[in-house]
């Protein structure tokens, strides 16, 4: 694993030095769009659309609408708006878990104690872990600000980039049901149903993102020229649920009468 | 060999020109397959189809027993709507009527699904495959496999055998507890699911002239009273003098070929695999469980 970013954690008096990975690994297969004639990938061209001529890229700026007229930024403009660039995570606060809705956790990252770093580490780790709180930080990273929660996962630190208030939408105008109208025995057989399908200990890893996988296979069998082989049964249609329905009858009516 | 009754005739016969097997083959191949084969006989009305001139003839159906069967071949009289009359079916219950068949030029062998016992209760389903000439037996045993996964699904156990031709055949163990129509409107139920996983070379067409040129016929329609099909272990009026043989479900790969088990092979295979079919006549399935995690 290559370490995405370097620097360290401030927790109080101490800086602890971490190396950055990303924990996770994008799982959709990477497919270029083709001509179907010849093959060909295709590229995109940036165009004029008052010329329609390709624009180079040395050509292009970005700017943003305002009042109707573009404002350009350049460069520099961005250096100056952007917060100081530092290499600190800089814990602020601790906080229970529960007290943080999921909705702002973002993305996870695994820590690594860097040289030095190895003790400090090892001690924030087991006081967050004995404490049940996690850790609430911000750091910069690619020239943004951005907000953290570090915590305890299996025996490492976790760094969970974590969304900003303002970046969650409102949603007052969506229609959402009171709870007025729910009969008692309807919620004792929903609760039920929730007693039933929940496992004694559940299992992340059953859970399994199996196109990219189907996905492969079939690549792999074309290219090697093989036939390609149905997928399997999973819809049972119209015909099949008529019989069905024809045969469960059929055999009711043989056993109503036998009785 | 029982010749106490039977008084054999031809035996030097050329039944296979090509492989030079005559018609004393036949009579010996059933005297040693006797104590395996009489399991699929025993009990169950023959429609005979009789080769006595060999592979290279066209045969005849025979269902009728007629005047000249002996007295000591049990017969079961019942209404045959093919022939539309009454006639009396023979039953191959003990080895004297099995070698009678065989020297009658019975190569191949089609029993009832369901026997004298009880008539309208069959003791399996067949799932018939049966592939155009432009399929490859590879598309037939995917398509096995295919209801192999689905009986899969609803807990349903099934057996195959090669046909011995071209096709296979999945047998589902009923144990008698269902009718022929209820066999049979499982077996549609199935072979529409199959047909709709494999929907690019299979068909349930009836017609030949309106099924495509290279579609399997996956045929549910074996499944009633007085229809017939090669019984398992049965030879096969077919170049090599192949046997339809039930398989392990794991023998089914590719490159496998029906014409690997024949009237050469099979006694030795008997001996080493046993009767891999021994559990269509057992325990049979609860077709509405069954059903019940078919739409689950």
């Amino acid at each position: 694993m290559r370490s995405i970013w370097s620097g360290s954690i401030g927790f109080g008096l101490v800086n602890i030095p971490v190396k950055i990975f990303s924990a996770i690994h994008d799982s959709t297969l990477d497919l270029d769009m083709l001509d179907k004639r010849d093959h060909s990938t295709i590229n995109y061209a940036r165009i004029n659309s008052n010329t329609g001529k390709v624009v180079p890229w040395a050509n292009i700026v970005k700017g943003y609408k305002y009042n109707d007229e573009y404002v350009v930024l350049t460069d520099e403009d961005f250096e100056k708006a952007s917060p100081e660039k530092t290499k600190l995570i800089e814990i602020d606060e601790f906080v229970k878990a529960e007290e943080i809705d999921s909705i702002y956790y973002d993305t996870p990252y695994y820590l690594e104690a860097a040289k030095g770093g190895e003790r400090s580490y090892a001690l924030l780790l087991h006081a967050l872990k004995q404490s049940g709180k996690i850790a609430i930080g911000t750091y910069v990273m690619r020239n943004k600000e951005n907000i953290c929660a570090l915590r305890p996962y299996d025996n490492m630190l976790l760094l969970l980039k974590m969304r900003f208030a303002e970046e969650i939408k409102d949603y007052s105008d969506l229609n959402i049901p009171g709870q007025g109208n729910i009969k008692p025995a309807e919620l004792k057989m929903a609760l039920s149903l929730i007693n039933q399908l929940t496992p004694k200990k559940f299992n992340f890893g059953k859970y399994k993102d199996t196109y990219d996988a189907e996905l492969m296979k079939l690549i792999k069998l074309k290219a090697k020229g093989s036939k390609i082989p149905q997928p399997r049964f999973k819809i049972v249609h119209n015909k099949t649920k008529d019989l069905m329905s024809q045969l469960k009858a059929s055999l009711e009516e043989k056993k109503r009468k036998a009785s | 060999m029982e010749t106490s009754k039977n008084k054999f005739t031809n035996l030097d016969k050329i039944f296979w020109p090509a492989e030079g097997y005559t018609k004393g083959d036949v009579i010996n191949y059933y005297n040693s397959m006797y104590k395996y084969i009489i399991k699929y006989l025993k009990g169950r009305p023959q429609s005979l189809f009789r080769t006595p001139n060999g592979i290279k003839d066209k045969g005849f159906f025979q269902k009728d027993a007629g005047e000249q069967a002996p007295d000591w071949v049990d017969k079961y009289p019942s209404w045959s709507d093919s022939a539309a009359k009454k006639v009396n079916y023979l039953l191959c219950n003990n080895k004297p009527s099995l070698l009678y068949l065989a020297n009658l030029g019975c190569i191949e062998l089609n029993p009832w699904n369901s026997t004298v016992a009880h008539p309208d209760n069959p003791d399996y389903i067949i799932i018939d495959i049966d592939p155009s000439e432009n399929n490859t037996y590879d598309q037939v045993i995917e398509t096995a496999l295919i209801v192999k996964k689905i009986l899969d699904k609803g807990a349903a156990t099934c057996y195959c055998k090669t046909s011995g031709a071209t096709g296979m055949h999945v047998f589902i163990p009923l144990a008698a507890k269902y009718n022929y129509e209820h066999a049979r409107t499982f077996a549609e139920i199935i072979a529409t699911m199959v047909q709709h996983e494999l929907a690019t070379f299979t068909t349930l067409e009836r017609s030949l002239s309106k099924r495509g040129k290279d579609h399997i016929y996956i045929d549910f329609l074996q499944n009633k009273i007085g229809s017939t099909i090669a019984c398992a272990y049965s030879l096969r009026p077919r170049p090599g003098a192949p046997v339809s043989t039930p398989l392990e479900w794991s023998e089914l790969k590719k490159r496998l070929k029906p014409e690997q088990f024949n009237i050469k092979n099979t006694t030795k295979r008997l001996e080493k695999k046993g009767d891999l079919f021994a559990g269509v006549l057992k325990k049979g399935i609860d077709i509405e469980k069954c059903l019940k995690k078919l739409s689950a």
